[in-house]
């Protein structure tokens, strides 16, 4: 909202600068966003009158005009739209400049000599408005338009939060402003005159339901004239961001931004019936309305209708069938209080949002709807003549009356810390028009006037002696420990741990979005697509579906970095949440591209799919180290759409699914043009988070001497490490204490189809030192079992 | 053997051993002088064949040669074991640098560095974490917070909802609500976590982001200590000399509720791009926890009192790293992640 300085100041006195005030406002509740400067000192520039004016000859569009700028009658061509001899326009001279800096001179228009220039809004830097020229009104040619616009204005932004509909208004501010500085507030005193004639004569008010409208007013004034307001009047509605009309409209919008009350006025001769009903829209109803737009009314929706159909959009717009015209005579002044959850629904079915509306939404004051009428009455009179009609038509069948809120003084400073005694809270209370209807060495009861609906309870009126009182004194004691006894977050202790120790193995972490692309999804097939959580209405098809798999996003991202060439090779992980129906699960996914397990001097040899397979694995073994017995782990082959055969692994622990690890399929892979194999691995993140929370328990290291002994076995290509690994574990002691491959070997020695796979063992007891003799009988038994279940040939050493 | 012949002797030896290209030789040479066969035990038998005038100080040339030899050999052997320890080292071929081997270093994305650097400063302070669901109902969103039935923050405009009725929560809040059901007070809590808003991205906006909200109800909690906690948390995590200050607003689930600025932690206040030139950045969004919020979870509000906050995790780290679009969190791109390389 916009409070022009000088409308403020009709109705508070306060001595402080802009800038104070500013500052002032913000940190007791009401936010100034900025202050702004508007209008000039404007030298040299001065009123005009227009003697005549004439279409150009050669150019449609521009008028040559003879003006009258109080010491010399000159030519000037104007490209306005309408430039009426007789009227008043803010004029500059050749050698002036305009308040932008802009060099005024004398031109020559299509063969046409033009000696300065006549001004639109714009050009005054009084608003974005170019369509028309500024129009002075009555005003004396050559008198400085310093003089008649006044000096500049200081245009105060405000941001008011929701629960202060009150503050919708220059008053509203007004009584902020006074209640700060402790000031009196003045209400504008008018004039009600009212003729013989009673208003009941003229027209006629009905109120289907009053829970829709509450309270609602019409005045009538007759014998009016259509003319435009007053240059001062007009000059404020602009500073607020309103276009004036004429005296009748702008009116009710000064009405509006100086008591927040939204008004209507009607042509009652446009009336059918010269009737008003509140009622709502039946099925099929339409409306022009003043934006001249043909809308068809939902049902149910709160209008204004004469006896053929609907005049206004209750609230929200008018229409253009009852509109002020230019030959308007009989007006009718609507004031009423509209059900805010009506007109909220209305201005979004319509896609409408009014001055009026964003009012009514919130909520008025429904005790200032009448005083809004007789202000705008008065006011009307004022400026477009008349007779305003005895009384008041005023539907009010429940009158609002002022609440009362009890507080006790201990109890505000407990809670907001600070000291203060209960003369500094009644008085910062009553400051704000809270009236002290009861006081006790306790506390106190105040009566809360209709239009601060939302102080209700004694923490609202903490909060008004608060922010008056002033946050800044609220002090900052350091901060007070309290340990909750059953508190646990083991959880996310957990997660940090396991991303520290992700980190430690070198991998960097992605955030990708929760929102994600059902073609993505489908690209992958990782999904059952039936169980996806769509979203009914996502702001973009690209961000539908909420994610039921990390690993798509992670493949994109590799990709990405592909692309743009951000890196060569790349070992990327992301802890996120997946969703299924009736399932949020955290999951970390893995993503390797290039030589990323590689040392630097050996990056440019082609990474092979087991090397990168065995990198992807190595991250997993790190994450589920062999020392946790409770959990054992493994990889099985599985089908997985999305993983190159072979490599398709299903991550097994405690022998259940706990996720899938492997190397992208190649038509996948393919989208992305990556230059080498990608590996991937998804897995859910509770079994990963078990060492980070599991108390190891010791067993003392081993007392006695091993003895090595190693074997190597040529066998065929096809038979696995863990094969040997089994035949060994099987035919071995209790003293083989382990075993480690240290080589692979393939080449024409041992021959085609083949490979050496060498393991070093070691054997120890508990008991004692074992003996030579007794080592070489384990090593004879496990080197017998190799040949006989594996056949494989056996070098022994 | 006279005094002089063993002078030269020594002379000899001593060049011979300094000489001496391998721990084999050196065997050797100990041999040659000291070994059973060798020199000083011959010397030694042949002072006894000299005049016993000569004897004196034959026998303690005699001895000088053996502790000399003796000292030789063992300063030629430490030579060449150092030798042998660093072969390269001595080389001038060694290429210090060249790049080293180790794997490469990882790094948390930007957006876990603050909600863990959060979460420990109010560690420190007795808060443990607690989580809730992304995908929350309408009551723990909104209607257990206060927020009236036709509040604009429910408007399918700004929320996204599912066909079921629930909705992406638009806020950390509704986890004060889940774990007040389920603890009596006192409660001292943080909760980081994932937030949607139905708003098209641009340099501010993205549809999920991350908050962290705080909360804290026992006896006797006033503003003060709201305060207070912000002002530590803010020196901890933007620096020692920044300073808050708090600015009245309004939310559903507090009263009074304020907005939280910190003071800028560029330009110590004095007004930067980062802080728009006012010294000033808002972080949150605070207050003490609404009489009606206590009445939805079954607490007395006349025995306990609380505060709550809430502050944009991404919006902090784009305060403290400098960055000015939010999207780059989301888009992974290497080059901004391995600058957050902690
Ligand atoms: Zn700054």
């Amino acid at each position: 909202m916009r409070v022009p300085l000088s409308w403020l100041k009709d109705y508070v006195e306060f001595d402080d600068t802009p800038g104070n005030l500013a500052e002032r406002l913000t940190f007791s509740g009401t936010e100034v966003e900025a202050v702004e400067t508007v209008g000039g000192e404007y030298p040299g520039l001065v009123a005009a009158e227009v003697l005549e004016s004439k279409p150009h000859p050669h150019a449609p569009g521009l008028t040559v005009c003879r003006v009258n700028s109080g010491t010399a009658t000159l030519q000037v061509v104007c490209g306005a739209p309408e430039v009426l001899p007789g009227h008043c326009y803010a004029y500059a001279p050749p050698g002036t400049a305009l308040p932008d800096g802009t060099a005024v001179a004398t031109r020559t228009l299509k063969g046409i000599d033009s000696h300065g220039m006549l001004l639109a809004e714009d050009e005054l830097g009084l608003s974005p408005d170019h369509s028309t020229l500024l129009d002075l009104g009555p005003a004396s040619p050559g008198t400085p338009l310093a003089e008649i616009l006044g000096p500049p204005e200081t245009v105060f932004h405000l941001e008011i939060t929701p629960n202060r509909p009150d503050c919708l208004s220059i008053i509203g501010i007004a009584r902020e402003v006074a209640a700060l500085y402790g000031t009196e507030l003045r209400l504008p005193g008018f004039d009600l005159t009212e003729s013989a004639r009673a208003v009941e004569d003229a027209v006629r008010v009905s109120v289907a339901d009053p829970s829709d409208c509450p309270r609602y007013t019409a005045r009538v004034v007759e014998n009016v004239r259509i003319r435009p307001a007053p240059l001062q009047m007009r000059r404020r509605l602009a500073l607020c961001g309103i276009r004036p009309i004429n005296n009748i409209v702008d009116v009710t919008n000064y009405v509006l931004l100086e008591c927040g009350q939204p008004l209507h006025a009607f042509d009652l001769e446009l009336l059918e019936g010269r009737r008003l009903a509140v009622r709502r829209a039946g099925t099929r109803e339409a409306i022009t309305t003043l934006d001249g737009e043909q809308r068809d009314l939902p049902a149910g929706i709160l209008t204004i209708c004469d006896d053929s159909g609907p005049v206004a959009v209750a609230g929200v717009m008018g229409g253009a069938n009852s509109q002020i015209r230019s030959a308007t005579r009989t007006v009718v002044i609507e004031s009423a209080f509209f059900a805010p959850a009506l007109i909220r629904s209305a201005a979004r079915a319509l896609g409408l949002s009014t001055e009026s509306s964003y009012r009514f939404e919130r909520g008025v004051d429904p005790a200032g709807v009448e005083w809004a009428s007789r202000r705008a009455a008065a006011l009307i009179k004022d400026l477009a003549g008349g007779e305003i009609l005895r009384g008041v038509l005023d539907i009010y069948p429940h009158p609002v009356g002022p609440r009362h809120v009890s507080c006790r003084w201990e109890a505000i400073t407990n809670l907001l810390g600070v000291k203060a005694g209960p003369d500094e809270i009644a008085g910062r209370l009553a400051a704000l028009g809270l009236e002290i209807t009861e006081r006790t060495p306790r506390g106190c009861t105040v009566s809360v006037p209709s239009r601060r609906r939302d102080i209700e309870r004694e923490v609202d009126l903490a909060e008004e002696f608060a922010r008056l009182h002033g946050l800044d004194r609220i002090p900052e004691p350091p901060p007070r420990s309290l340990v909750v006894p059953d508190a646990d977050d083991t959880h996310t202790r957990a997660t940090f741990a396991l991303r520290a120790r992700l980190v430690g193995l070198g991998l960097r972490e992605v955030n990708n979005y929760s929102l994600v692309s059902p073609r993505l999804l489908d690209t992958f097939r990782a999904d059952d697509p039936s169980s996806r959580i769509i979203l009914p209405h996502p702001v973009s098809h690209d961000q539908s579906v909420l994610r039921t798999t990390l690993i798509p996003q992670m493949v994109v991202t590799l990709g990405r970095n592909h692309a743009r060439q951000a890196a060569a090779h790349a070992a990327l992980f992301e802890i996120g949440r997946t969703f299924s129906p009736g399932k949020e699960e955290d999951r970390l996914v893995l993503g390797l591209m290039g030589p990323a397990g590689r040392p630097p001097l050996d990056r440019r040899r082609a990474v092979t799919i087991p090397e990168m397979f065995l990198w992807l694995k190595g991250i997993l073994e790190a994450l589920l180290p062999a020392n946790n017995p409770s959990r054992p782990w493994g990889l099985s082959p599985a089908d997985i759409p999305f993983l190159t055969p072979g490599t398709a692994m299903q991550i097994l622990v405690h022998g259940q699914s706990a996720g899938t690890a492997g190397i992208l399929a190649p038509n996948i892979a393919a989208e992305w043009r990556f230059a080498g194999p990608v590996a991937v691995a998804e897995i859910t993140l509770e079994p990963l988070l078990e060492d980070f929370r599991r108390i190891p328990s010791f067993s003392p290291p081993a007392q006695y001497p091993a003895i090595q002994r190693d074997v190597a076995v040529i066998v065929n290509e096809s038979v696995k490490h863990e094969d040997v690994l089994r035949v060994i574990r099987a035919a071995a002691p209790k003293e083989l204490a382990s075993v480690e491959l240290f080589d692979i070997f393939k080449g024409e020695a041992i021959g085609s189809g083949k490979k050496s796979m060498a393991y070093s063992l070691q054997y120890r007891s508990a008991q004692r030192t074992l003996t030579d003799e007794e080592a070489n009988a384990f090593h004879a038994a496990v080197i017998e079992a190799l040949r006989r279940e594996l056949a494989a040939v056996v070098r022994e050493s | 053997m006279k005094a002089v012949e063993i002078e030269q002797r020594q002379a000899a030896a001593l060049e011979e051993i300094r000489a001496a290209a391998d721990e084999r030789s050196l065997d050797a040479l100990r041999a040659k002088y000291l070994g059973r066969k060798g020199l000083v035990p011959a010397l030694m038998k042949e002072l006894k064949a000299l005049p016993p005038e000569e004897r004196p100080l034959a026998g303690r040339k005699a001895n000088e040669l053996k502790v000399a030899v003796q000292q030789a050999l063992t300063e030629r052997r430490r030579e060449l074991a150092e030798a042998r320890a660093h072969p390269a080292a001595a080389a001038a071929s060694f290429d210090y640098s060249l790049p080293g081997v180790w794997r490469g270093t990882g790094s948390r994305h930007p957006i876990s560095s603050i909600i863990e650097r959060a979460v420990e400063i109010f560690h420190g302070l007795g808060f443990t974490v607690a989580e809730g669901p992304d995908i929350e109902t309408e009551y723990y969103n909104f209607d257990a917070l206060n927020t009236p039935p036709d509040h604009p923050s429910r408007d399918p405009q700004d929320t996204f909802y599912l066909s079921d009725g629930r909705l992406l929560r638009t806020q950390t809040s509704p986890v004060q609500i889940r774990y007040m059901e389920a603890h009596p007070p006192p409660v001292r809590i943080v909760a980081p976590g994932r937030c949607y808003r139905r708003d098209t991205p641009d340099a501010t906006h993205s549809a999920n982001f991350h908050q962290i909200e705080g909360l804290y109800v026992a006896r006797g909690v006033s503003m003060a200590d709201l305060k207070g906690t912000l002002a530590y948390f803010a020196r901890r995590m933007m620096g020692p000399g920044v300073r808050v200050r708090f600015r009245p607003h309004f939310f559903p689930f507090t009263e009074p509720s304020v907005e939280v600025d910190f003071s800028c932690h560029a330009c110590g206040g004095k007004g930067c791009r980062i802080c728009k030139h006012s010294g000033w950045i808002e972080i949150a969004g605070a207050g003490m926890v609404d009489p009606n919020v206590f009445a939805a979870v079954g607490y007395d509000p006349d025995e306990y009192s609380g505060y709550a906050f809430g502050m944009g995790i991404e919006r902090m780290a784009m305060i403290l790293y400098g960055i000015n679009d939010i999207r780059v969190f989301y888009e992974n791109d290497i080059r901004f992640l391995e600058q957050f390389a902690q």
